[in-house]
């Protein structure tokens, strides 16, 4: 008899029961809270609204010390943005101009893009990171008469770089701290300005208001070119009032999110705007502080990208192996108990990765196994998650309802740990084209493994990369063509006007409304959407750092003892390289190898390679530090045309990827003992 | 119904008062001379509470075995289970149930003292029907004696028992890891014993079950029931918030199991004592479930007014004490706006 069971069931009410509603559940919840969440046409709009609506709440809390944090109410912040607006357009900041925004993360960067979109302009926003060479080509190629700069420092810059920027007219320092030179503005001089303009009756902010229209720019985001020159994302007001509207979730004015992700990244501003719209506090932390502040603002809802995530597991795996033994044996049980208290749940809601289809009799088959399981484990998971897994929980505030990854892919390992002791992590897809929320899982459809299914309005394709056919949804092919293995399409609301001043990549990217993600996806079984990789060539590091990986085969193949060779690494610290070795190449110079096995099991074969890589792809030869081959594997197998090759000779990279999932893994997996 | 055999045989016995030491013992572990300090400082909560354990949780007991028409000898013991003070499981069911886990600790450590002084009394006043009716089936049997509440025993068991909570604060002191991992094996411990006692109950006398009349089990699960019930009200009728309902409600309904055992072991004997701690075991088992169920239902009911709680007492400490929170008009239910012990968030009640 077991005594225990509804003390399980409280545990599992603790996190669950939320997945565990019906969507008719969700949308009664929604009402009651939604009547708070605001539908505004444009930033402006919402901007104002908000105001209206939740006035004294904190909208912004600024970090002075752990226990000491300034609140900025939604009120006050649309009053100095009133100000901020009312002073750009005495300095000349017309309707739909660019205004630039060069900084990170600080409360002055939030009030800027008031200012900004509040007198009916668009910012231009970068961190501080920027180089020289590309500030110079997003002003002029922006257009940008008026801009902002975080610090003294980035002043400095730009006023040296003045030679080549004819259009640039104003700069304002936002640092409150740091001195202007001559022929620069500080912030709070200009809001000056603003306030008493304002005070003299002036309303020229509210008629810019009015004149915005759902298809103007609020930002044009740079991204970083992986060939040539940044490209200039084009976001309309409506691309990001229809995510604030259309992401799921029920948070209200109680909710406390916590920020570390750079402010001007497409992603994190998403997220901010979606906290405005349902009258949350943004609470700006950083990377630094961040432990300490998930304990002291116990944030409800957070965003983060998987490299935060990883870094969180290693920190609360750290704390385990440090802890007592008999905690340590409590932990892995309470991990135990819950993988397999999940993994039944996972099957009772359908809601695990179900890549392939399946038939009736095997799921009737299998409930009674899973039923059973259920209910052996039920009661001491409940206790085990009362008792243990809390305690990780409270590591992280103990009041996250959930956490979104984004901005690359989560390791699954990590992915299924969080879900496992009970923070739902909730991971999402898309790009700055996007503005940028494609897809996202949400408490009621938490597929672990999938990046969920498309956000409302939002269509998606799956289209053969290399054909052109459409495979997803297809009636033609079995289950609409779920499983099917093609290139993401995505049609929405969200997807951005275009690239600014490039109509050629507009027109290239965009056909029909369709924009071509260029990543690799399938539909699950449960109309989840499952990233795969990418189909263009472009490596993303998981620094966030782009690779060609052309022009590093083309060099390397140029070696007499490389045959073949295609780089790896997407979502990697580092890349790598698959090597098909010219066996008599090596044989020539001495070396006994039969095989290439023997090659593979040769220390003196692996060093020459070694050597001869580091030579090839060297700072000498014009190679970034990020594109030197860190590992290699030798494969047995030469790449053929018809497999792995096109007709063309072009290495069919996905083909590749899916034929040696294991030495890639295994590459990556020991990859950092070697990296010397 | 009687019991015909023993119920615990010695080693069971033994097993139990282990238990009953480690439980107590993280107890003690668990709290601080200024959980003690904190009754003094803030009293009405902890008195609305008292009022809630010892008078209405007592009376609700009687009433049952009235109602229900016990026999006698378990008639006592749901009154002693009545008036017992409440133990820490309160806190956890209170903590995850998003209620004041300070005014559960509270009131578990000032029902803890008090209960050397109000269960004796408790018991003279509501078990005397009981004792007579004891004494003249007694007598028809052809027995001379007459039974009496041991007052005596149960005062000096009770402080048996409150000795490891002592020892257990002493080591909280002394070494908070210890103290730490002792409150951990107290829970684990307490549910491995429960689960033995039932288990051997059931290999043993299988049929106990069967025998014990339906009555016995509304009984000891109907006490808890109401507990919580009225608890819930009770608070709500001197206007507490809904977070110290939800404590007030948890620690009158969830008792402390293991001073029942320890008073019924030490003080009381055969006839009575087997059917006594059947009855014990029985709420022990049955208490579990019904404040799981409880607590899963105050989480989703607290959810709102626990956010609102937790949001404004993270503004006070992250924006300075004397900072308000202004909420939009009609965000708030009436009810929260108005609530007269908004003193939860002590400076926005002066404020405002």
């Amino acid at each position: 008899m077991y005594v225990y069971i509804c003390f399980m069931l409280i545990q599992h009410s603790l996190n669950t029961s939320i997945t565990q509603e019906t969507k008719q559940q969700e949308v009664i919840i929604n009402s009651t809270f939604m009547k708070h969440r605001i539908n505004a046409e444009n930033l402006a709009q919402l901007y104002k609204t908000a105001a209206e609506r939740f006035g004294p709440l904190p909208a912004f809390a600024i970090r002075e010390s752990a226990l000491k944090w300034r609140p900025v109410s939604y009120s006050d912040l649309f009053e100095q943005g009133l100000n901020l607006a009312t002073g750009l357009i005495s300095l000349g900041v017309k309707a739909r101009d660019h205004v630039g925004l060069f900084g990170d993360n600080r409360f002055e960067w939030i009030l800027s893009d008031y200012g900004v979109q509040l007198c009916g302009a668009a910012d231009v926003p970068r961190g501080r990171d920027v180089t020289d060479a590309e500030l110079v080509y997003i002003i002029n190629h922006a257009g940008i008469e008026v801009t902002f700069v975080e610090t003294a420092q980035l002043q400095d810059r730009i006023i040296s770089l003045k030679q080549e920027l004819p259009a640039l007219r104003e700069i304002i320092l936002l640092d409150p701290k740091a001195t202007a030179s001559s022929g620069v503005h500080k912030l709070e001089d200009v809001l000056e300005m603003g306030a008493m303009m304002r005070l003299d009756g002036d309303r020229q902010a509210e008629e810019r208001i009015a004149g915005i229209k759902p298809d103007d720019l609020f930002t044009l985001i740079y991204t970083s070119g992986t060939t040539g020159q940044p490209k200039g994302v084009m976001l309309t007001h409506t691309n990001m009032t229809s995510q604030t509207i259309n992401l799921p979730g029920f948070h209200n004015c109680n909710d406390r999110v916590l920020s570390v992700l750079p402010i001007w990244h497409i992603f994190e501003r998403v997220i901010e705007m979606y906290t405005i719209s349902f009258g949350g506090c943004t609470y700006y932390s950083s990377v630094q502080t961040l432990g300490e502040d998930m304990k002291n603002v116990e944030p409800t809802f957070m965003a983060s990208a998987p490299r935060l995530w990883e870094k969180l597991h290693e920190r609360i795996i750290r704390g385990v192996k440090a802890s007592h033994p008999v905690r340590q044996i409590l932990f892995h049980i309470a991990y135990f108990l819950s993988q397999q208290y999940k993994s039944s749940e996972y099957f009772f809601t359908d809601k695990y990765l179900k890549m392939n289809p399946q038939p009736w009799w095997k799921r009737a088959a299998l409930m009674p196994f899973h039923a059973v399981r259920w209910l052996l484990v039920l009661p001491w998971y409940g206790f085990f998650n009362a008792a243990v897994l809390e305690r990780i929980r409270l590591g992280a505030g103990g009041s996250l309802q959930a956490t979104i990854s984004g901005g690359g892919a989560l390791p699954i390992h990590i992915d299924r740990f969080f879900n496992n002791v009970g923070i739902p992590v909730l991971e999402g897809y898309g790009m700055t084209e996007t503005s940028p929320v494609i897809s996202v899982r949400s408490l009621n459809n938490l597929v672990v493994g999938t990046v969920g299914p498309p956000v409302c309005d939002t269509e998606i394709k799956i289209v053969d990369p290399d054909t052109g056919d459409l495979l997803y949804p297809n009636a033609s092919l079995p289950d609409k063509g779920r499983s099917q293995r093609g290139e993401i399409w995505v049609k929405g609301p969200q997807v951005m006007k275009g690239y600014y001043k490039n109509e050629e990549l507009t027109r290239q990217t965009i056909a029909d409304g369709w924009l071509k993600t260029g990543d690799l996806g399938v539909i699950t079984h449960n109309d989840c959407l499952k990233i795969l990789g990418r189909c263009k060539a472009t490596i993303v590091l998981s620094s966030g750092e782009n690779v060609e990986p052309e022009p590093i085969e083309m060099r390397l193949q140029q070696s007499q003892f490389i045959d073949q060779c295609m780089i790896v690494g997407q979502d990697q610290k580092f890349i790598g390289a698959l090597i098909v070795p010219v066996l008599v190449e090596f044989q020539k110079s001495g070396i006994q190898a039969k095989t290439v096995e023997d090659l593979a099991r040769n220390p003196e074969a692996m060093r020459v390679m070694r050597n001869e890589i580091r030579r090839m792809t060297s700072a000498a030869n014009g190679f970034k530090s990020y594109e030197q081959i860190r590992d290699f594997r030798l494969l047995t197998s030469t790449f053929e045309v018809g497999n792995e090759l096109t007709n063309l000779y072009k290495i069919k990279r996905h083909v590749i990827e899916t034929k040696y999932p294991h030495v890639i893994g295994e590459l990556f997996s020991n990859g950092m003992a070697k990296q010397q | 119904m009687e019991f015909n055999t023993q119920l615990l045989y010695a080693h069971d016995q033994i097993l139990l008062a282990v238990m009953i030491f480690v439980i107590m013992l993280g107890m003690g572990a668990s709290l601080t001379p200024d959980d003690f300090r904190a009754v003094i400082r803030k009293p009405r909560g902890v008195l609305i509470g008292f009022v809630s354990q010892f008078g209405i949780m007592p009376f609700l007991a009687f009433g049952l075995s009235i109602v229900l028409g016990l026999h006698p000898a378990f008639a006592i013991a749901l009154i002693l289970i009545g008036s017992l003070p409440g133990g820490t499981t309160s806190n956890m069911f209170t903590y995850f149930s998003r209620g004041s886990v300070a005014l559960s600790i509270s009131m578990t450590t000032a029902s803890t003292l008090l209960a050397l002084l109000m269960m004796p009394v408790i018991l003279q006043v509501y078990t005397g029907i009981f004792t007579d009716q004891l004494t003249a089936n007694m007598q028809a049997t052809g027995a001379e004696s007459t039974f009496v509440i041991p007052t005596g025993n149960i005062i000096s068991s009770l402080i048996l028992v409150l000795l490891p909570v002592a020892m257990g604060m002493i080591l909280r002191r002394k070494s908070p890891e210890w103290a730490k991992t002792a409150e951990d094996t107290a829970g684990f411990v307490g549910i491995l014993v429960i689960l033995y006692l039932l288990l051997t109950a059931f290999t043993r006398h299988g049929k106990l079950f069967l025998q014990t009349p339906v009555e016995v089990y509304i009984g000891a699960v109907g006490i808890g029931l109401a507990g919580f019930l009225l608890g819930y009200w009770f608070s709500r009728l001197f206007g507490m918030y809904p977070i110290f309902q939800r404590a007030i409600s948890l620690e009158t309904g969830i008792q402390n199991g293991p001073v029942a055992f320890a008073v019924i072991l030490l003080s009381f004997t055969e006839p009575v004592q087997s059917q006594m701690l059947w009855l014990a075991i029985l709420y022990s088992t049955f208490i579990v479930i019904s404040s799981s169920v409880i607590t899963l239902y105050y989480r989703k009911k607290g959810r709102f007014d626990w956010d609102i709680y937790k949001n404004t007492q993270i503004h006070n400490r992250l924006f300075g004490k004397d900072y308000v929170t202004h909420y939009p008009e009609g965000f708030l239910p009436p009810r929260l706006v108005n609530d007269p012990s908004q003193g939860t968030i002590p400076v926005q009640k002066r404020n405002q």
